[in-house]
């Protein structure tokens, strides 16, 4: 009996488990299922019940559709940490081993904690798409800076190259830094690699609300954001793919070439959440055409910009360390992004050296760009004219239909 | 084995069993005993059910003695329509001898 006591637990482990996999409109018939076991005979019977309830349940879950997203995810999740996995000779390689599992358990449990506390997704593929966007950015970061982070604390095994690395770690001289040739002089603390989490949790937590139901967020307001974000990404991806620093971005527009474009950078910086969050009120309608309340039309707009910013910095970042990851390991990048001029090993060295230290903007543009969306869309979308409500618009808003 | 409406022997053993008496509603555990099927097999028809607006489900108001309220089921005035087309279907002389035994015991007393 009381191997039969601990079958049942173990089955309404798994139920709980299976529920998880459930989309919202599938809880009831979990619920109903195990519900049900008591009305069946205890003992082999009621445990054969719940068996099956669970694999109803499971089956449920893993819908094809389902199963191949789960499988999409499980792929580039592993493609993603085992590029990232540093190896154990990186300076607190422990860390970032933390950090890269850390992020593909957040990856993969957030969207199942959005479902149950926002419900879900919008419906329509912006929402979707937006999520597997910023699903695949968070997972480019991952390499990208564990790579960099691991190179910029590697000292030189050439006693020629130590000058330009000891300047880079911010000292005034060779003297001050004496790490071992070769090897690592350190890494990522811990509460770095915290904030990077914390910072992980809230770019994902915010998208995936702001693309759930609960959220109300318009499939246009997503669609202007998403357009503002990905063209502002890429005007500040093509100003400085190697870093932000200017002796790092040099190889690629250098001198007045990039101005331009520098310029275009800010104009969006700032101006791309306000115009996003105008064209989001202007544009937010409820289902069928129906007109929103003032506030609801200023949200939209809010959401816009806070998302067309957040989506910028997370694209930027990702390409951008990838970029930078990626020269790291093979030289011939930073050659080409050199129109083919010769470099010398040295110099070859100083760019690395730069473009990894620099890395660290990306990290406050992760956190800033969002914060200056969120201001510029609210002026945006205070100073929109709306006009005088019309009847209509004073109603409630009506329930996004299922 | 599907008939031509698309319904396995099992669904329709289940619709037989709904079809019996089509106002009342009928809980898992009962319908489960009425048509042989296992849990896992009795819920999936039930939700394809439900999701094809052929069945409604609800919940008991007040739970019984012992025992959580419980989840029932019974045919939608749709479902009842295709469930009737289907079980005389089923029954029909024209179909294979297989499909008729695996639904006959399910079909017997169902005014087609």
């Amino acid at each position: 009996m009381n191997k039969l006591n601990k079958l049942n637990q173990v089955a309404a482990a798994a139920r709980r488990a299976a529920a998880w996999l459930l989309p919202a409109g599938r809880w009831d018939w979990a619920v109903a299922i195990w519900a049900e076991a008591h009305e069946v005979p205890p003992g082999l019977t009621r445990l054969a019940w719940r068996a099956g309830g669970v694999w109803a349940i499971a089956r449920e879950g893993l819908m094809p559709r389902r199963l191949g997203r789960v499988a999409l995810f499980a792929a580039a999740a592993g493609a993603a940490a085992w590029a990232a996995w540093p190896q154990p000779a990186v300076g607190h390689a422990g860390v970032s081993q933390f950090h890269v599992i850390a992020t593909v358990l957040l990856l993969a449990t957030l969207p199942l904690l959005a479902r149950r506390f926002f419900g879900a997704p919008s419906p329509g593929r912006a929402g979707r798409s937006l999520r597997v966007l910023c699903c695949a950015a968070i997972l480019a970061l991952l390499p990208g800076l564990t790579i960099v982070e691991a190179f910029a604390n590697l000292t030189p095994a050439q006693p020629a190259y130590k000058y330009t690395y000891c300047i880079a770690q911010g000292w005034s001289n060779a003297q001050g830094c004496n790490g071992a040739p070769g090897q690592s002089t350190g890494g990522p603390p811990w509460q770095g690699e915290i904030a990077l989490l914390l910072m992980t949790i809230a770019y994902a937590g915010v998208i995936l609300f702001l693309t759930s139901r609960r959220s109300q967020v318009t499939r246009s307001t997503l669609a202007i954001a998403t357009t503002t974000g990905l063209l502002f990404g890429v005007v500040m991806y093509a100003v400085a793919p190697l870093g932000i620093g200017r002796g790092a971005s040099d190889p690629w527009l250098p001198g007045s070439t990039a101005d331009p474009l520098v310029a275009l950078a800010w104009i969006l910086l700032v101006g791309g959440p306000a115009a996003a969050a105008v064209l989001a009120v202007r544009r937010a309608r409820g289902p069928g055409g129906a007109a929103l309340p003032r506030n609801v039309r200023i949200g939209q707009g809010i959401a816009a910009g806070v998302l067309a910013n957040g989506i910028a910095a997370l694209f930027t970042s990702a390409l951008g360390t990838g970029t930078v990851a990626l020269m790291l390991r093979s030289t011939w990048l930073l050659h080409w992004l050199n129109h083919g001029h010769y470099l010398t090993a040295i110099a070859a060295y100083r760019y690395q050296t730069n473009a990894s230290s620099d890395a660290v903007v990306y990290l406050f543009m992760l956190i800033w760009f969002p914060v200056i969306g969120l201001i510029m869309s609210a002026l945006g979308a205070a100073c929109t004219p709306l006009g005088r409500p019309a009847p209509e618009e004073l109603a409630p808003v009506p329930a996004t239909p299922g | 084995m599907t008939s031509a409406l698309g319904f396995s022997a099992q669904t329709l053993s289940v619709l037989a069993v709904l079809c019996d008496q089509p106002s009342q509603w009928q809980y898992g555990y009962a319908l489960a005993k009425q048509t042989a099927l296992k849990s896992g097999t009795l819920y999936a028809i039930l939700i394809r059910l439900a999701d094809r607006g052929m069945a409604e489900a609800c919940w008991q108001d007040e739970p019984g003695s012992g025992r959580p309220r419980r989840h029932l089921y019974r045919l939608t005035a749709a479902g009842l329509a295709s469930a009737s087309v289907a079980l005389g279907s089923a029954a029909r002389p024209t179909t294979t001898k297989a499909r008729t035994a695996a639904v006959r015991g399910a079909v017997v007393g169902v005014a087609p």
